[in-house]
């Protein structure tokens, strides 16, 4: 990238009200690297009840990726956060295998339309469910993440080849 | 005491006692590896289990607790309502910030899920 590039970036981010934005892999330091600049920057000027849903958000998201991102030479993570007239938006992106996104996209179906109180539910019977395959959170944490945002979850998937597919996730709280 | 785990950053103050039975969960919960740091938790509930001690009394105080924890502290539920099953009392005190929608709304959910425990929310 040459500095016109570089610029052209900048102008993106800030047109966009990019307050964070991570491209690479995805670890457990980072992720508390990046909890610890989110509550002290950005959440010192908000109150403490949205603080909080953010953070829960945010630590949902990032964890997501940390489970399903493979090892540490994979570095196709993004976390971006933006910040836009009072409202965030957490998106966060990783690279997953073809066949493990059957399941996903029928949970995300079944979550992206329904209400709060049917999100609710799901949550609870989540609660119980144990399923390894699907990390320690096994679905709970996107059912965290729809239940806590105060728009209809969104979500992407962008073939990279036939095996690989890249999966973004955007949650405005 | 059977258990007694100190409060670090991420993970809670664990504090479990027979005679009388009394567990306290206090503080953040996302640890780095969930079943490693419940997993001597939930043993030591089911161990309980095997040999009521009496009543027990419980306190739960969470900050943040990610949804991995949850799970985890659902297993813990099940050795609740299995203590409960042998005849004995259990009487749990979930408490929250009174600021705090989602613990609270967590708290709910728990009492959802184990309508047969005697689950109280608590605004602090």
């Amino acid at each position: 990238m040459n500095l016109s590039q570089a610029i052209g970036l900048r102008n993106e981010l800030r047109n966009n009200k990019v307050i964070m934005a991570y491209n690479g892999a995805v670890s457990d330091d980072l992720m508390l690297t990046l909890a610890d600049l989110l509550k002290s920057r950005m959440l010192a000027q908000d109150d403490p009840k949205r603080s909080k849903t953010i953070f829960s958000v945010f630590m949902e998201g990032v964890q997501n990726l940390i489970w399903h991102g493979g090892d540490n030479s994979d570095t196709s993570g993004m976390i971006l956060i933006t910040q836009d007239e009072g409202l965030v938006t957490i998106m966060c992106s990783n690279r997953i295998a073809q066949k493990d996104t059957l399941e996903l996209r029928e949970r995300l179906s079944q979550i992206v339309n329904a209400d709060k109180e049917t999100i609710r539910q799901l949550y609870r019977e989540g609660m119980s469910s144990s399923n390894e395959h699907e990390g320690p959170g096994a679905g709970l944490g996107l059912l965290e993440i729809a239940r806590r945002s105060s728009q209809p979850i969104s979500y992407a998937f962008v073939d990279v080849d036939k095996d690989t597919v890249d999966f973004i996730l955007a949650a405005t709280i | 005491m059977l258990l007694n785990i100190a409060a670090t950053e991420r993970t809670p103050e664990i504090i479990l006692s027979s005679q009388p039975a009394k567990l306290s969960i206090k503080g953040e919960s996302y640890p780095e590896d969930v079943s490693a740091f419940y997993g001597q938790v939930i043993q030591a509930v089911n161990t309980l289990v095997e040999t009521p001690e009496g009543p027990l009394d419980v306190d739960i105080q969470l900050i943040y607790i990610n949804s991995s924890s949850i799970k985890a502290i659902f297993r813990i539920f099940e050795g609740f309502d299995e203590y409960r099953k042998k005849g004995q009392n259990v009487s749990i005190q979930w408490l929250a910030d009174e600021d705090d929608d989602i613990m609270q709304e967590l708290g709910e959910d728990f009492i959802d899920r184990f309508p047969n425990l005697s689950i109280n929310t608590l605004s602090t």
